[in-house]
């Protein structure tokens, strides 16, 4: 490939992401509000949200891991687009795949701990031994789930899941071929977004004891641009496991908002777990049902 | 003379020339400078050629000698480097203060050499006996660094001893089977022979070799002595042993089980109606053993402890994928020996800085040291993404090849395990950073210092090792390949940047590429958009509202995972310990016993005991 394509191609994959994501986020309360008879927010809300923030007058820094931390958050997003394949483009996926996507992941969530923790203040903390804990518990049906996918295609190349997913239509899809796992997949996709009921490291209706605490301005901010990746990667690749990736970016964009519907009007009309019980839940339910998966895909 | 013969006189010759120089401060740089004239010619040495050394005896008609091969060699490059770094470590304030509260310093720099020495004579060994001479060198040898200490060190330390003989034993009892197996003590003999023997006697032979080098390992359940004995060792000789010194059971089991008697073998041994074989066991025993200490770490509240259970976790991680035995996973394993060298290394010699400043490496007493001593901040950050296996550092290199052999050879189970083992990593180094850097910045540490240059030079060293060897693991991967070779397996295929495999590659150098292009859009956008952002003070803090002044203490430290501990904590029962005191009980008795009845305390008591047992077999035949 020439070098100014995947150059472009680097360049296109998060910035789509960042513009999808920020309807993602759209999406999401206009369901929320819809669901609580509100009209929800107006199309440019999300932007406008991210403009307020970064222009603050009060940025409070706890010092320098504070800022780096936040730095780490969205950059590791940014790098993580470029692993993940979209209609036309694939990046550089194939010198990745899904393992390292899944671990690429964690940076941004590890650029977030490290900047809370230099907030010292003990209430940040707490959210994010609670946000770790939700890691380890939804990361295991996950793994549960990339491990059923990778021995199903035979490969970790998140380029040939795609092309082996379209060769024959929705029968090859990876949910006609694994429900079970796809199923699985889903619950893992709560935890992954951090939507009720499984919400309680973000804590966001209680804002003194989460990781936000000591985050304004573009602290903030940063961390809603996060949001707006994290949205759309956690969607993506669900899609790409799944749904058989995009044949194009209509068809493309259509599954990748359908998938984040259902977190997100569960996450509407659920209250929310406390740390324990969230762990019983993810290592209970979602892990017997990719167990199961497993099987079928292993016989 | 060649160069190994060379290699070994001047490790010997170092031992009193350290013990010698160990001192002065000067010396103690040129015992580093040693290391570094070791380290040259092992790299001198072309380990292809397996050079035998002209050091050699015979023993029963058995001769006994010395070679390196590939697979020795990219241990002892491990080792002696190793061995360099911690010295290095100790050779300015470190040693100075320590030496004069009364750490020998003598012994401490002798003992390292020793163990040097006793480590590349097990390397380079070449027949059963140099290397039952080598393995049994290396266990005592360990036994003086840790008993340097003193207190709860020695301890530590005896337990480690007990266990080591023990290993000694089976491995010593291998020996023998081999002898009579095979007639020889060569390895030609044993690797001749391996293909014939009968099924009983490969049982005997293999479980006596491997439980024997597993308890080096620390493998579970034969773990319990390691995290006590490495973590209250002397800082460098507690870097130096748990980089290098667990590994050397590896070794042993590459050597053995996969070189001469050959992996495929291992299949023969199944039991439970086929439906399991040796090889599946150790993979299942490697996997618990990654997963469970990993949780034990998690739950210690001492630094040194907290990394020295992960060293026995990791070790989990390196037999898991040699027994795998495929040309990606073998070769994650044996590359997992090289990152976690030097990622461990690195995590110790941080948290002995920072003990070296605050004087405790209890971590509900530390906190917020990120602003007093940055570098030794960031060495221990580098080190717990290399730990904790994420990208771009290499433990994620060498943890991403053992996953992927394990999901494309069809062995999901084992890979959803590992993973399970590196979440609970992730959790576990995030405790240790935030309760040592971040956090509440305690008022008694208000004046702490950075560490020494000595101290961090090393470590920084270390980091840019770490960081290189992730973003280009070829380089690495080179010499593993050759070590793969060496030991029967299928080569691994790399490039520079790591794999390139149609099941899945990884190119590290575009992967880091694209990460560090992120953090500089992230910073970008950080930096050049929006308001101003102010710094406070460090201590100019308030918790919901609350405005707090800086003597009230509220780190968030103690029990860091709660809502999690919650949920698991039923199920830390202290199995093993519980074992192992029984097993102690147990053998007290039976001591008790033997003595009264060798010193006959009770005669009438052991006539009637006699007696009754005399009775009972005559009864027995005359009856049955």
């Amino acid at each position: 490939m020439h070098w100014a394509e995947l150059l472009f191609e680097l360049t296109v994959m998060p910035l789509v992401a960042f513009l999808v994501g920020l309807f993602m986020v759209l999406m999401m309360r206009k369901i929320g509000a819809r669901l609580q008879r509100r009209v929800g927010p107006p199309l440019m809300q999300p932007l406008y949200d991210i403009v307020k923030l970064y222009g603050k007058r009060t940025q409070t820094s706890h010092g320098l891991l504070h800022e780096i931390g936040i730095v780490m958050a969205v950059g590791g997003y940014v790098a993580a687009e470029t692993l993940l394949p979209v209609p036309g483009m694939n990046g550089i996926a194939e010198k990745g795949g899904m393992i390292t996507l899944l671990y690429l992941t964690m940076i941004p969530s590890l650029g977030m701990a490290l900047g809370v923790g230099q907030c010292a203040n003990p209430n940040g903390s707490i959210g994010i031994s609670r946000a770790l804990t939700a890691m380890l518990a939804y990361d295991i049906p996950f793994v549960i789930v990339i491990a059923g996918v990778a021995m199903h295609f035979g490969t970790t190349n998140l380029v040939d899941v795609i092309t082996q997913q379209q060769a024959g239509g929705f029968e090859t899809w990876g949910i006609s071929q694994m429900p079970l796992l796809a199923l699985a997949g889903l619950f893992a996709l709560q935890g992954m977004l951090g939507k009720q009921p499984f919400e309680i490291y973000v804590a966001p209706a209680e804002i003194a004891t989460g990781p936000m605490v000591e985050m304004g301005g573009k602290f903030l901010g940063g961390l809603f641009v996060m949001q707006c990746f994290q949205l759309y990667t956690a969607s993506v690749l669900y899609v790409t496991l799944f749904l058989g990736g995009g044949e194009n970016w209509i068809t493309f964009l259509a599954k990748a908002f359908a998938v984040l519907v259902i977190p997100i009007s569960v996450a509407f009309l659920f209250p929310r777990y406390r740390t324990e019980d969230m762990i019983t839940m993810l290592w209970k339910w979602p892990v017997v049902l990719g167990l199961l998966g497993l099987v079928f895909v292993g016989s | 003379m060649n160069e190994l013969d060379l290699l070994l006189l001047i490790a010997a010759a170092s031992i009193p020339l350290n013990a010698l120089l160990a001192p002065a401060k000067l010396g103690r740089w040129l015992t580093v400078a040693g290391y570094a004239v070791q380290l040259g010619l092992l790299f001198a040495l072309t380990p292809g050629d397996a050079i035998r050394s002209t050091l050699s005896f015979d023993l029963l008609g058995n001769h006994v000698g010395w070679q390196l091969d590939a697979l020795g060699w990219f241990f002892a490059i491990v080792t002696v480097a190793a061995a360099g770094f911690s010295a290095a470590f100790a050779a300015g304030e470190w040693g100075e203060i320590n030496g004069r509260q009364g750490l020998s310093l003598r012994w401490l720099y002798a003992g390292l050499q020793i163990n040097v020495l006793a480590m590349l004579l097990l390397l380079s060994s070449a027949d059963f006996i140099s290397l039952f001479i080598g393995w049994e060198l290396t266990s005592w040898s360990g036994l003086i660094l840790m008993l340097l200490a003193g207190g709860e060190a020695i301890r530590a330390a005896l337990r480690y001893i007990v266990y080591a003989l023990a290993g000694g034993m089976a491995v010593f009892a291998g020996l023998v089977m081999t002898h009579a197996a095979a007639g020889s003590l060569q390895f030609d003999a044993m690797q001749a022979i391996a293909p014939t023997l009968t099924n009983a006697q490969l049982w005997s032979i293999a479980l006596l070799f491997i439980t024997g080098f597993s308890v080096k390992m620390a493998t579970m359940p034969f773990h319990l002595w390691q995290a006590p004995a490495y973590a209250y060792s002397p800082g460098p000789a507690s870097a130096f042993l748990g980089a290098i010194s667990a590994r050397m059971g590896l070794f042993a089991i590459a050597l053995v089980a996969i070189k001469i008697v050959g992996v495929i073998q291992l299949d023969r041994l199944a039991f439970w109606n086929d439906i399991a074989n040796l090889r599946d066991l150790l993979a299942w025993i490697a996997v618990v053993t990654a997963i469970l200490p990993t949780f034990v770490a998690m739950r210690q509240n001492d630094a040194r402890l907290l990394l020295s259970w992960h060293g026995i976790g990791q070790g989990g991680y390196m037999l898991l994928g040699l027994v795998v035995a495929d040309s990606l996973g073998s070769a994650g394993a044996l590359l997992h020996v090289f990152n976690y060298a030097t990622y461990q290394a690195i995590l110790l010699m941080a948290v002995f800085a920072v003990v070296h400043r605050t004087g405790t490496a209890d971590l509900n007493r530390l906190g917020g040291l990120v602003a007093r001593m940055p570098l030794t901040f960031l060495a221990m950050l580098v080190g717990i993404i290399g730990l904790a296996g994420l990208p771009p550092m290499n433990g994620f290199v060498s943890k991403w090849m053992i996953y992927r052999s394990l999901v494309t050879e069809g062995m999901p189970l084992l890979f959803v395990a590992t993973v399970i083992g590196t979440l609970g990593t992730v959790l576990s180094v995030y405790k240790l950073l935030h309760n040592t850097f971040l956090g509440q910045l305690r008022l008694e540490h208000v004046e702490v210092k950075e560490a020494p240059w000595s101290m961090t030079v090393p470590m920084l060293l270390l980091c840019v090792v770490v960081f290189v060897t992730g973003v280009m693991p070829g380089f690495v991967l080179s010499h593993v390949a050759a070590v793969q070779q060496a030991i029967g397996l299928e080569a691994v295929r790399y490039t520079l940047g790591g794999i390139e495999s149609p099941a899945g590659s990884l190119d590290m150098i575009w992967i880091t590429g694209v990460l560090f292009a992120g953090f500089g859009i992230g910073a970008i956008l950080f930096y050049g958009f929006g308001g101003r952002s102010v710094r406070v003070h460090q201590l100019d803090n308030y918790a919901g509202g609350h405005f707090l002044t800086a003597d009230v203490r509220y780190q968030y430290s103690d029990n860091f995972y709660a809502g999690l501990m919650h949920r698991i904590r039923p199920w830390y029962r202290d199995s093993f310990a519980w074992m192992e005191s029984s097993l102690v009980s147990a053998v007290g008795a039976v001591s008790t016993l033997a003595r009264g009845f060798f010193e006959q305390a009770n005669p009438a008591y052991w006539a009637l005991l006699g007696t009754t047992v005399v009775m009972t077999w005559m009864m027995w035949h005359a009856l049955g």
